[in-house]
């Protein structure tokens, strides 16, 4: 848990940080976020101490932050930045193992520790173990960064913009590893970005700043749809809120019964046909127009959901096919539902 | 453009592929037609008569130098020889002329002097010292054009230094005019030359002891900079021998007020203002390269070193240093350098080294006594520059390198 109470931060007769109150509870995903120069960076760095407070506290658990020595406290806070700042005279293992060895862990312990995460980022440990930062690509490097980041079980990761520098195909994929990392240790992450759309894809909460003072601080959906002022309103875009709204929608909570095999076509106008395990082989029907009705659309990868996919992303695949319905496969890509255009015509995507 | 050659092959023009190496060659070759290769005369005092090359060599040996020559030269063209193939087979020619310069002098003296009075001298032409460094250079081309490891580069020149070396230690050299002046002088060479280490070393301890930190302190505290590199370039400007001269007075003046400071050898003449002086010298490379060496960390990584929760002390020792290295050492590299020439100039104020050896040869105009100081200080200076060079590589982190 980390609350800020108050935190202020003045650089000659100008706040930085104005008079900033929020609580993280622990494993919660909050991500600090606002224009450039918002402060938002300045109170990252205010909780490892990077920067010293002005005014206000912050409580790491118990304890205020400012009572332990800056070392011990920086120890038992992962920190991750945009430009990774891995040591370049140091291997792989090496960097990863820097703060277990500040705090004197045992040699083979350390080693263990190093697998462990360099398995849990996906990073082929026989392969980069003793590889050097310069010789990795970016997506690697920023995961040798989280890891490192992760190293002495930090109770708390700061997370500086990590993915700013990394190509966005990279960036999606490191998303999704860190949602799965989070999902997997439940620490409590405090995240910096800009990017709406990451803070909306990684967020548990979400604290807006405008010029050093917090405007909103909410679960993600309520930032969308009941927005403090109009400042929160412009920042968030009003151009796509509805998708940005569904990006934070999941397919099980719009997944529908599907209809198999079913000669009643009238009635909802297609037909799903499997094969014998229950995996669906195509869809007979579900165009828009009533003379597309015979047309069969084959079930792929590309065209298909699982109950995990955003809405904005089953949608993006109705669009893209021109199907209006979408089948939802498990893990063994068993057709166990269809989401439908009708069905996210038909919620509110506020509830 | 996919004319199916490699982009290094493509640059090259078609009728000379080595340009250096060509120059080199005909320079060689113009010093050995013009310039007289040895001098013979009848005392070490007068100036001899001038012997050219094919006068002074045996017929197969100057027919030998120009069988490599020839090689040489067809290294330099894009034919027969494929590029690395005509560079390895340089770095096996360009040696074997060293070599056979070197013998051919030797022997050419241990001829002419054999009945000749014991008060005759041959010593070595311009053709000769133009004939011993084009090779080199050769060899030095070579290396860099093959890019080749370190290692292999390190033994192929303590190879050649200890084939050379045979060649002093079999006698080969004992008729030479130079030679001679070191037989005469050989305890007092010895002495000198241990002095000249020991002033070198003497100056760059302090200047390493005073200088790394104020590298540090540069880097620490920016508005310390400017003042600091004021006076150091300033101390960087004042010639050498106006140095030396203007410390003599304030030393002597110090060295008679304080009669323990005499007793340690502090005075106007002597060591301590040759020391002082070249420590003032060494101080701005020194203090310039720490400088570099600890801005050129990125400040990313020391605040992410900072963040991992090292200690300011752990972020120096563990992360600076270490990436600062190979530039401080690279200063290292320059002032020592520096430092064994400059030494020379401290003869002149009573330091001694083998500045003494050139100072007394050029007052008594016996150009040998010059060249038995001047030689091994460039010796020392290569040298030392080598083996540093080596330092510089393996300090630099494996990651980085």
């Amino acid at each position: 848990m980390i609350e800020l109470q108050g935190l202020t931060k003045i650089y000659g007769d100008k706040a930085a940080v104005d008079d900033v109150s929020l609580r993280i509870d622990s494993g919660e995903f909050g991500v600090l976020i606002g224009p450039s120069g918002c402060g938002k960076s300045t109170t990252l760095r205010m909780i490892n101490r990077l920067i010293p407070a002005s005014r206000g506290r912050i409580l790491l658990g118990d304890d205020d932050v400012t009572r332990l020595p800056a070392e011990q406290l920086r120890r038992r806070i992962g920190y991750a930045i945009q430009s990774i700042g891995l040591f370049p005279h140091w291997s792989v293992a090496e960097n990863i193992a820097v703060v277990p060895g500040l705090l004197k862990w045992p040699k083979s312990r350390i080693a263990e520790r190093v697998d462990e995460l360099m398995a849990l980022f996906h990073l082929d440990a026989g392969e980069l173990r003793d590889k050097y930062p310069h010789q990795l690509s970016g997506g690697q490097a920023q995961r040798v960064g989280v890891a490192r980041a992760l190293a002495a079980d930090p109770e708390v990761l700061l997370m500086d913009e990590p993915f700013g520098a990394v190509d966005p195909l990279t960036r999606e994929v490191l998303q999704d590893e860190l949602l799965r990392v989070h999902q997997h240790t439940r620490k409590t992450i405090v995240f910096v970005t800009h990017d709406m759309d990451e803070a909306l894809k990684l967020a548990s909460r979400i604290a807006l700043l405008n010029a050093g003072r917090l405007v909103q601080y909410d679960r993600p959906i309520e930032l969308l749809t009941r927005p403090a002022d109009d400042f929160v309103r412009s920042f968030i875009g009003k151009a796509d809120l509805g998708l940005k709204l569904l990006s934070r929608r999941w397919v099980h909570q719009y997944q529908q019964h599907a209809t198999v095999q079913d000669a009643s076509l009238a009635q909802t106008g297609y037909t799903w046909e499997t094969d014998a395990e229950g995996r669906p082989i195509c869809l007979h029907g579900g165009r828009l127009n009533a003379e597309d009705r015979e047309q069969r659309t084959e079930v792929n990868q590309e065209w298909s959901a699982t109950p995990g996919m955003t809405m904005k992303e089953a949608l993006s695949r109705m669009v893209w096919f021109r199907v209006m319905v979408l089948p939802v496969l498990d893990d063994q890509g068993r057709l166990i539902g269809e989401v439908t255009m009708h069905g996210v015509m038909g919620q509110q995507p506020c509830a | 453009m996919t004319d199916g050659r490699a982009p290094e092959e493509r640059r090259i023009s078609p009728v000379i592929a080595n340009r250096v190496l060509l120059t080199l060659l005909v320079a060689a070759l113009l010093g050995a037609a013009l310039l007289p290769f040895a001098a013979m005369a009848p005392n070490r005092l007068m100036s001899g008569q001038s012997v050219g090359v094919t006068t002074a060599l045996l017929p197969w040996q100057w027919l030998s130098l120009a069988a490599l020559a020839g090689v040489l030269a067809l290294c330099a063209l894009p034919r027969p020889f494929p590029a690395r193939a005509a560079r390895w087979v340089t770095l096996g020619a360009a040696p074997l002329w060293l070599l056979l310069v070197l013998y051919g002098l030797g022997d050419y003296a241990t001829r002419a002097l054999q009945d000749a009075s014991s008060a005759a001298r041959v010593s070595q032409g311009a053709a000769f010292w133009i004939l011993v460094f084009c090779p080199v250079l050769m060899i030095v081309d070579a290396f860099q054009r093959l890019n080749i490891g370190l290692a292999l580069r390190g033994l192929y020149t303590v190879g050649l230094g200890v084939v050379i070396g045979a060649l002093f230690a079999s006698g080969i050299f004992d008729a030479l005019s130079i030679m001679r002046e070191y037989a005469n002088n050989r305890d007092t060479f010895t002495a000198e030359f241990l002095t000249h280490l020991r002033l070198v070393g003497l100056a760059l301890g302090p200047a390493l002891l005073v200088g790394l930190p104020l590298g540090l302190l540069a880097r620490r505290r920016p508005t310390a900079r400017g003042p600091l590199f004021g006076v150091l370039n300033f101390f960087q400007t004042i010639p050498s021998i106006a140095l030396f001269a203007l410390l003599v007075a304030p030393l002597s003046a110090l060295g008679e007020a304080l009669p323990w400071l005499k007793a340690l050898g502090v005075g106007g003449i002597g060591a301590a203002p040759a020391i002082i002086a070249l420590i003032m010298y060494s101080l701005l490379p020194v203090v310039r390269n720490t400088y570099a060496g600890f801005a050129g960390v990125p400040a990313t990584t020391i605040e992410a070193a900072r963040g991992m929760g090292m200690t300011s002390r752990q972020i120096l020792w563990r992360v600076e240093v270490p990436l600062a290295l190979p530039v401080i050492l690279s200063g290292l590299r320059i002032v020592t350098v520096q430092a064994i020439g400059l030494t020379v100039v401290a003869a002149l104020i009573g330091a001694g080294g083998l500045g003494a050896f050139i100072f007394q040869g050029l007052g008594q105009y016996a150009i040998d006594l010059v060249l038995l100081g001047a030689v091994p200080t460039i010796a020392l200076a290569v040298v030392a520059d080598f083996l540093l060079q080596i330092l510089v590589v393996l300090s630099k982190p494996a990651g980085t390198r």
